[in-house]
């Protein structure tokens, strides 16, 4: 990789290292034919963002992919040019003042050093001083989310400053939004979780006027709850660049795009997993209550693995939890097993594309993927699961009762010592476990997948406690709706982040 | 007697009981030039009949000298050829800025500034739009300060350039650094500034023919690496000023001065001398 940032872009450019901080604490470099990506995953894997640069957006652009003439030595090529990643922290170390940025430097040179192995950002200011920034870098895979921006039914797209006057209202400690949308009216208003005391708590409820929006299409009513922080990293760079924003999105519990657009310069994609509402998901749930049994049922002889793995997670939490009561340890429980379907459905994604580099089983598996997402019924069905388990901890509504009570009893009386009875119980069921398709995983490619979970530990003090569908990351979706087809089948090898870091 | 005296506002005939007596009406130009050195709380300060010099050290690596001279005060008297205390400059910082240390334009604190000798306190009197603020600092047996022995005459290399770049890289610099690197060299890269963080090396690099650039005498290549801690506090001396002048002798030790204009236009200096972390250059001498 080889390639020149011109000076009036620098600061967009640097901006977008500064938005990109505030997401994640790794920058994936990745040098692609048609430009040069920029992404990063939060740590609870709920958020991901993604910056194109074109080649149009620097003065000089080379992915070192090398020979790109012949046509099958394209491929090839492109396997070769290093995808990496580096620490935050460092990146912004060059981009630290956008002031300075824009004020000094005449032009940016990045370019990876495969003998010293860094990744070197050369920036060339005024009065012939040039700082050089030699960057130590990690190799690894494509980070890929999957989510679809064009088959959403809702889409607004608004200035940067409509949005953030709108923001500005919350509190900074304000941790989520609900955006609520209906053909006549769209309301931003704050998530405030389980208050003991709904009555203490601030609640700050905008309604945004439909004529101030640039584009609004409204397909489905939806309130969807997503995070603030995310959100405002966004803004801050769509404020910075004067560029509107455009925001797709379906129901409660899908991911929400952010896209910027400028002009074949440069596009930005953040995906934020929405919180899978309890009240709202209920009657969307409710049509499907046959494919429910049935997916659970397959959970059951697919995901041995991952229910083994649950059990083991779920007695050490309860020996931690030995003094507390049952009911609470059941929960400690049931955020673990979470936390291991999220792994879960990361690794079963990411491997079986890892290995297979030919062209018949990757057609397969996307078609598989796009039917995926073309299909939302899977989603509800974890969701109907997931909202039973959510509503048996919670005092619902009326007509909910009966159900809670049978999901209460459950938890009740399982035995101390989970056996295989816990897998029945688990409550999300990953997404790919209901294809057929995806399951064509032979089994070293499952044992590898066991290696690999062994290896993988908690993370301390990230249990996904509010229910963020965080795992939209995988493989192909993205690549649809972001480029040409052709790159969709290079980006199949595409895999969530190497797992050597996770520890 | 002492009390009424300060109180006065008058000239007193009892101010000729004073080893040292220095007024300035800006109390800003001495205030600034303090800050620069502020590093570390206990100062020495000399005064000689050329003004005054406060010296701050750390770890015996590394001393800060703030030149007042004695053009800068309207009145200035010592009778004695050398006063040497110790003080704490934090409390003095803070008194001399008790009217608050921003500039508001119009208004400025006038100080006046006494010594009576070897155990006695140094008294502060400052005045602003009437207002009188009379301040009594104890002062402290003088210790010897370092000596780094930094003669012109065996400076290598030299290299005085606009502070306005300098700023820059120096608050940019890596603080997971532990050193930071100086290179001085008649052949590019000329002048380099390296640190060595967690996240990898960032060097700065400053052509000879910069218009930032205003002398380069270099005769042959040192590279030296100095204490990154040691050298960050010189930044408050280097935001204050308009040139400095980068010097390394034979031994590798540094020294920064710092020309440092104030709001009237007068000069002051700053200068810090380090001594190298280790000698990576052999070739000298």
């Amino acid at each position: 990789m080889n390639c020149v940032i011109p000076g009036v872009n620098i600061k967009v450019f640097g901006r977008a290292v500064q938005s990109l901080s505030k997401i994640g604490e790794e920058l994936y470099v990745e040098p692609l034919e048609h430009g040069l990506a920029l992404r990063t995953v939060n740590s609870s894997r709920s958020a991901y963002a993604c910056f194109l640069f074109a080649p149009s957006f620097f003065q000089h652009y080379d992915d070192g992919s090398g020979q790109t003439t012949n046509g099958s030595g394209k491929e090839e090529g492109e396997e070769e040019a290093i995808r990496c990643k580096i620490t935050m922290k460092s990146c912004l170390t060059v981009f630290k003042s956008v002031y300075t940025l824009e004020k000094t430097v005449e032009r940016c040179k990045i370019k990876l050093d495969m003998t010293e192995s860094r990744l070197v950002f050369q920036l060339h200011c005024r009065h012939g001083i040039v700082k050089t920034h030699n960057l130590a870098f990690i190799e690894c895979e494509t980070l890929q989310a999957v989510f679809s921006k064009d088959m959403c039914p809702n889409s607004l797209t608004a200035s940067a400053r409509l949005l953030c006057d709108a923001v500005q209202n919350f509190q900074n400690n304000q941790e989520e939004v609900t955006l609520i949308v209906k053909p006549d009216k769209i309301l931003l208003k704050n998530y405030v979780e389980d208050e003991p005391d709904p009555t203490k708590v601030m609640h700050t409820e905008l309604r945004l006027e439909p004529e101030e929006f640039d584009n609004i299409q409204v397909g489905v009513d939806s309130e969807i709850t997503f995070c603030l922080k995310e959100m405002r990293a966004i803004l801050a760079f769509s404020e910075a660049t004067n560029l509107p924003v455009s925001l797709k999105f379906e129901t409660a519990g899908r991911p929400i795009v952010f896209s910027i657009d400028s002009d074949s310069a440069f596009e930005a994609n953040f995906v934020l997993a929405t919180l899978a509402d309890t009240m709202t998901q209920q009657g969307g749930s409710s049509n499907v209550p046959t494919e429910s049994k049935t997916s659970q049922k397959r959970k059951h002889t697919s995901n041995s693995r991952t229910s083994v793995k649950a059990i083991n997670k779920s007695q050490t939490s309860r020996k931690e939890t030995e003094s507390m009561n049952i009911g609470r340890a059941n929960e400690t429980e049931e955020q673990s097993v979470r936390i291991n379907e999220h792994e879960d459905s990361f690794l079963s994604r990411r491997k079986p594309n890892n290995k297979s580099p030919d062209h018949e089983g990757r057609s397969n598996r996307l078609n598989a993927a796009l039917s995926e997402l073309m299909n939302d019924d899977m989603d509800d069905i974890m969701l109907d699961q997931e909202t039973r388990e959510e509503i048996s901890k919670q005092p619902i509504p009326p007509e909910l009762g009966t159900k809670s009570v049978s999901g209460r009893d459950r938890i009740t009386t399982r035995s101390p010592v989970p056996s295989t009875s816990r897998e029945n119980i688990s409550p999300l069921i990953p997404l790919q476990s209901s294809k057929p398709q995806i399951f064509n995983i032979t089994t070293e490619d499952v044992e590898m997948k066991e290696n690999e979970e062994e290896e993988e530990e908690l993370v301390p003090g990230t249990p996904p406690s509010k229910r963020f569908r965080s795992m939209f990351f995988g493989s192909q979706s993205s690549t649809i709706t972001q480029s040409s087809q052709r790159t969709v089948t290079k980006e199949l090898s595409v895999l969530a982040e190497d797992t050597d870091d996770e520890g | 007697m002492k009390d009424q005296m300060a109180l006065s506002t008058q000239q007193s005939n009892d101010d000729d009981q004073y080893l040292l007596l220095a007024k300035v009406d800006n109390v800003r130009h001495v205030s600034t030039i303090l800050k620069a050195i502020h590093f570390k709380e206990i100062a020495t300060l000399f005064a000689s009949p050329m003004g005054l010099k406060v010296t701050v050290e750390d770890a015996k690596c590394v001393q800060a000298n703030a030149f007042i001279q004695e053009t800068i005060f309207h009145h200035y008297i010592i009778k004695e050829e050398q006063v040497t205390f110790k003080i704490n400059l934090t409390v003095l910082l803070e008194c001399l800025t008790i009217f608050g240390s921003s500039a508001v334009p119009g208004v400025s604190t006038s100080l006046k500034m006494c010594y009576a000798g070897y155990g006695c306190p140094l008294l502060l009197i400052l005045e602003e739009d009437g207002v009188l603020t009379d301040c009594s600092i104890k002062t402290l047996e003088p210790d010897e300060v370092l000596d780094f022995n930094f003669l012109s005459t065996n400076v290598i290399n030299k290299i005085i350039m606009k502070s306005e770049c300098l700023k820059e890289a120096f608050s940019e610099l890596d603080m997971t650094s532990e050193v930071l690197q100086i290179l001085l060299s008649p052949d590019p890269p000329y002048f380099r500034l390296s640190t060595f963080g967690n996240s990898g090396s960032t060097h700065s690099d400053f052509p000879k023919d910069s218009d930032m650039v205003e002398s380069f005498q270099c005769t042959q290549t040192q590279t030296n690496r100095y204490k990154i801690s040691l050298l960050k506090p010189s930044v408050k001396a280097l935001a204050l000023s308009a040139r400095v002048s980068i010097r390394i002798d034979n031994r590798g030790f540094l020294s920064l001065q710092y020309m440092i204009k104030n709001e009237d236009g007068q000069v002051c200096f700053v200068e810090y001398y380090c001594s190298p972390d280790e000698d990576v250059d052999e070739a000298d001498h």
